[in-house]
């Protein structure tokens, strides 16, 4: 027999063709578009030496920029010791850590992770993450569709864009009707009256708080009894970072919550290393997706910690199990999970705090640059302006000063028309604040 | 193993008692004891309409799903019909069904619709007592 953690040598896979009566390994391809194969690197093979530095002098062409771009991933600050404890190769190098006589660290980790999670947004249970906020937002309404067995979903006009057409692939299955609510033009407050003549038949109504865009929506408790009057659920999309400052969800009724974990410690890595919060009221656990790790006493009457309701998953549930995805992103939520125990309640509503004060000062001034600020309303750390220009251009001409601008809103939204959602965090200086201002100021004279 | 001898089995190890023209449902002791500890039932609302279970099964023969600590068992209509009546003693205590199948760990009661033709179907003790026989050896 072979080495398990060996390629199969020639011999073996000369024989192993023989056995299924195939000349070549090729012919197990055939099936594959020509077009959709890899056609292999057109790059010469290099010594170890040559190597390192050709990427040495590709990666110093980079050069340090100051981002100002979120919208879905944040430039938060990752404090360092997060990397390190990260990399600890028990952390690092367990691929399905599951096994309680052997991995008692991660599953403790993880179950650390749900607590901390579940005391953020005020509701009971925190699974061990999903993929992504835009998952998670999938994977809700379709929790939805399994309490209620009705097939509509209502979600704001201006929800984030790759959280919603995700949603649009999850509700496909169950053939869920996903309606989009009205939002005021100036304040981005949820129409309630398209809301409660939506309601009815609806499974579930998503929120955004803070939105896509950045503010806060300050009608939540309207909503929330609004929704439950008709006997859907409320889903509340949240960034984490902003319950150092805002009411957890579960306060004013929310049933179910997701998110995005990324700012918790994680970089931004080109778009993602993300972690898809979920967490749900107690008595809706049976129809949770996701792994779930509890605590309880070993045969020797020590605390332990293993996975629980198993019997909702795939691996035993098969086709009536409440997800088909069985993973999740446990190296992400470990991280978070040390992000949030480091930080501690104070640490959290400080980084809050600045990241609204951070974003208050800019829009200030911005609109003390005759930039206009799109939403009346009270916002956390983003916001969107509009531009006296074409937005790409505008990035481009901030990118000549360094700085990496918003993102522009006119593709997923004409209605903004030429605007740009400006992000800002705690990793801001009052002199990085400053930095953008000046080059704004230059770039729109 | 317990197999009353008043009540018609299913090859799926559901148990039908006739109660006048009303038939109460639940699962066997064998089902019980392969599932292992009892932790939660998933039930059908009551005026809910099923079929008669028959290959291949589809989801109107169902009635629920069993949950143990280690397992997760479809519940199958042993009747046509329609659901009159289900043990709501069981959301709290699933338990029963491992430690009283015939009784107090009863699943629902169905109105048949079409009983003497589908009581045919089923398995009389004798012919259940072959079937376990069969699967333990």
């Amino acid at each position: 027999m072979t080495n398990p953690y060996v390629p199969n040598p020639p011999s073996v896979r000369a024989e192993m063709l023989k056995e299924l009566g195939l000349e070549d390994v090729e012919k197990l391809f055939s099936d594959i578009p020509p077009e959709c194969r890899f056609a292999g690197l057109s790059f010469p093979p290099k010594s170890e030496p040559e190597l390192l530095r050709f990427f040495g002098e590709v990666l110093s062409k980079n050069r340090p920029v100051l981002c100002f771009m979120g919208g879905g991933v944040w430039p938060h600050h990752s404090p360092p010791h997060i990397r390190h404890l990260t990399g600890l190769p028990g952390f690092r190098t367990s691929y399905t850590p599951y096994q309680p006589e052997l991995n008692q660290g991660v599953l403790q980790a993880l179950f650390e992770y749900q607590s901390l999670v579940a005391e953020l947004v005020g509701l009971e249970v925190v699974n061990a993450s999903m993929y992504d906020w835009a998952t998670a937002v999938g994977e809700a309404a379709l929790m939805c569709f399994r309490l209620t067995r009705a097939r509509k979903f209502l979600v704001p006009e201006f929800m984030g864009p790759e959280r919603y057409s995700t949603l649009l692939n999850y509700a496909r299955g169950p053939g869920m009707e996903v309606v989009r609510i009205a939002q005021h033009p100036r304040t981005g407050q949820l129409d309630l009256g398209a809301l409660e003549a939506e309601l009815e038949g609806a499974a579930g109504v998503y929120l955004e708080n803070p939105s896509f865009l950045g503010f806060l929506e300050t009608q939540v408790e309207e909503i929330s009894s609004l929704v439950h009057r008709t006997g859907a659920l409320l889903v509340v999309g949240v960034n984490p970072i902003s319950l150092g400052l805002l009411r957890p969800p579960g306060d004013y009724g929310a049933d179910l919550v997701v998110g995005e974990g990324q700012p918790l410690g994680l970089p931004m890595a080109f778009g993602g290393l993300s972690l898809g919060i979920f967490a749900c009221r107690k008595e809706l656990v049976r129809q949770m997706p996701g792994r779930l790790i509890g605590m309880t006493r070993d045969a020797e009457g020590r605390r332990a910690f293993c996975m629980v309701l198993q019997t909702r998953e795939q691996h035993i549930r098969r086709e009536r199990a409440t997800s088909n995805i069985c993973t999740n992103e446990t190296l992400c939520a470990i991280a978070a999970a040390i992000y949030l125990s480091t930080l501690g309640s104070r640490g959290l509503r400080r980084v809050a705090e600045l990241c609204a004060s951070n974003a208050r000062y800019l829009m200030r001034g911005m609109e003390s640059l005759g930039l206009k600020v799109l939403f009346d309303a009270p916002h956390f750390n983003e916001f969107a302006v509009s531009c006296p220009l074409p937005a790409g251009e505008l990035n481009r001409r901030l990118l000549e000063f360094g700085i990496v601008g918003g993102r522009p809103l006119k593709g997923d939204f004409p209605r903004l028309g030429e605007s740009l959602l400006f992000c800002t965090t705690e990793a801001h200086s009052k002199e990085d604040l400053d930095r953008l201002l000046g080059a704004l100021g230059e770039c729109v004279r | 193993m317990q197999i009353p001898e008043d009540l018609y089995y299913t090859q799926e190890h559901e148990w039908v008692r006739m109660e006048g023209r009303l038939a109460r449902v639940g699962i066997t002791d064998f089902a019980q004891k392969k599932l292992g500890e009892v932790v939660y039932l998933e039930l059908p609302e009551v005026g809910k309409r099923v079929r008669q279970l028959s290959e291949p099964k589809t989801p109107d023969m169902e009635l629920g799903v069993v949950e143990s600590i280690k397992a997760v068992s479809v519940i199958y209509s042993p009747l046509s019909g329609t659901v009159r009546e289900v043990n709501r003693e069981l959301a709290s205590k699933p338990e029963l069904v491992n430690s009283d199948p015939y009784g107090r760990g009863w699943i629902c009661v169905l109105e048949p619709e079409n009983l003497e033709a589908e009581l045919r179907n089923l398995l009389a003790p004798p012919s259940y007592a072959e079937l376990l026989r069969k699967l333990e050896r």
